[in-house]
């Protein structure tokens, strides 16, 4: 048993035409025993960044509050919020700092920056980034969500098409992945807004 | 120091395999890649096999294995015709293959196999197996390397889940595909597969079990 798949759960980022998406499941685990189902796993660390914590269940809640505490300092002395890029590289470099005995975590970061473009991007559990043009994926059923999301992707799609794009991918996924699944969350990132969705999932 | 040896009697060649059943057709597809660890052995290894005018058998996993299993498959397809005159129906032998399987329940093939074809009435229809001879009827199955991409993709086009109808745009009943759908299908799955996955790749076979038109 890997600790990866102690809690289980699962989350995947798009690109869109002038916008983004990051979907997670709620599912909370000890192995084959589901302990809650409203264990959201992404969480906002500027007004258009957002940060989701596939992995282990402690170091998703250490690290929420690690990047909080880090933003926080960020914005104090440069009296600006942070870029979403730059959020990946302090994400990036936060757990390389821990080499030889990781958080056991797998980062998507979605984001848009102050110009406008949108971004994402995912790294391993010591801070490799990964700055993808179409999708990210993490989590137990990361293999599934490769499967729906290189069928179901494609370039320019609008807010309304993306969130149809990320939420059929990830329903898909988690009712083919035991250890993820019970509820999904969807938040859709464009310059003047977020849309968060909570969707209708299988609850088994 | 003593150095050990120890005899592998299995290998993994990698790839994966595919089949849809339609109103009265069945579309059974899968790639030409034979592998071992990170090396290719060979682009063009076929794993889709024709067994009559209404089977088709596609197998994966241990390549020598499934090897051996079509060929007694085949021999035993034979001997049924010497014997009884007609072909085997699909149902038939799916059955045999499952016995076959399950023969060898302490040493299995380590093959899982997906036969396609169509049944006593005309219609598509498609069994999997797992490597000890448990089987079922489905109306879709992937399975293989690249199982996992495939399925929640199959799940989602050809079962139609988490899909709602809206007005003008009804949610038809799975398994009602015309054949071109259904490879248009099957080409997008295995071309999402070989993006993702290093197994699967250079050539896909796609075979379609049709009922003879009527005269």
């Amino acid at each position: 048993m890997s600790i990866m798949e102690y809690n289980g759960g699962s989350v995947v980022a798009m690109k869109g035409k002038n916008c983004v998406a990051i979907a997670t499941d709620t599912r909370l685990g000890s192995q084959a025993l589901t302990v809650a189902c409203n264990f959201d796993k992404v969480f906002p660390v500027t007004e258009k960044t957002y940060i989701g914590l596939a992995g282990l269940g402690s170091d998703v809640a250490t690290l929420k509050s690690k990047f909080r505490y880090r933003m926080k300092i960020y914005e104090m002395k440069e009296e600006r919020t942070m870029e979403p890029e730059t959020f990946a590289h302090l994400v990036s470099s936060t757990l390389y700092e821990r080499r030889f005995g990781p958080y056991f975590v797998e980062p998507v970061i979605a984001g848009i920056s102050s110009s406008g473009d949108p971004f994402i991007a995912g790294a391993d559990l010591i801070g490799c980034l990964n700055f993808a043009k179409d999708v990210v994926v993490a989590g137990t059923a990361s293999d599934k969500l490769y499967g729906m999301a290189e069928g179901l992707w494609e370039p320019d799609m609008d807010e309304d098409q993306l969130f149809e794009c990320i939420s059929q991918s990830l329903l898909g996924a988690l009712e083919r992945d035991a250890l993820s699944g019970w509820g999904a969350i969807v938040r859709v990132i464009t310059p003047t807004k977020v849309i968060e969705r909570t969707l209708k999932a299988r609850m088994d | 120091t003593p150095i050990g040896h120890q005899f592998s009697p299995y290998d993994s060649n990698g790839g994966s395999i595919l089949a849809i059943a339609g109103p009265d057709f069945c579309v059974v597809a899968g790639d030409t890649r034979q592998s071992t660890g990170y090396s290719i052995q060979t682009r063009y290894k076929p794993k889709v096999f024709r067994l009559n005018d209404v089977a088709t058998l596609a197998t994966n996993g241990f390549s020598a294995d499934a090897e051996a299993l079509v060929d007694k498959v085949k021999q035993r397809l034979v001997f049924y015709r010497h014997n009884h005159g007609t072909h085997m129906s699909l149902n038939a032998i799916a059955r045999m293959i499952s016995t076959m399987l399950y023969g060898k329940r302490f040493f299995p093939y380590y093959v899982y196999n997906i036969l396609g074809g169509v049944d006593e009435e005309g219609k598509g229809a498609v069994y999997s197996f797992d490597p000890v001879g448990s089987y079922e009827r489905e109306t879709c199955r992937a399975a293989g390397a690249a199982q996992s991409l495939l399925q929640p993709f199959l799940d989602n086009q050809i079962m139609y889940k988490n899909q709602q109808p809206t007005p003008g745009r009804p949610i038809p009943a799975p398994g009602t595909y015309d054949v071109a759908t259904v490879l248009r299908i099957t080409m997008d799955s295995f071309t999402s597969a070989t993006e993702r996955h290093i197994e699967v790749g250079d050539g896909l076979e796609m075979f379609i079990v049709r009922t003879a038109p009527a005269a």
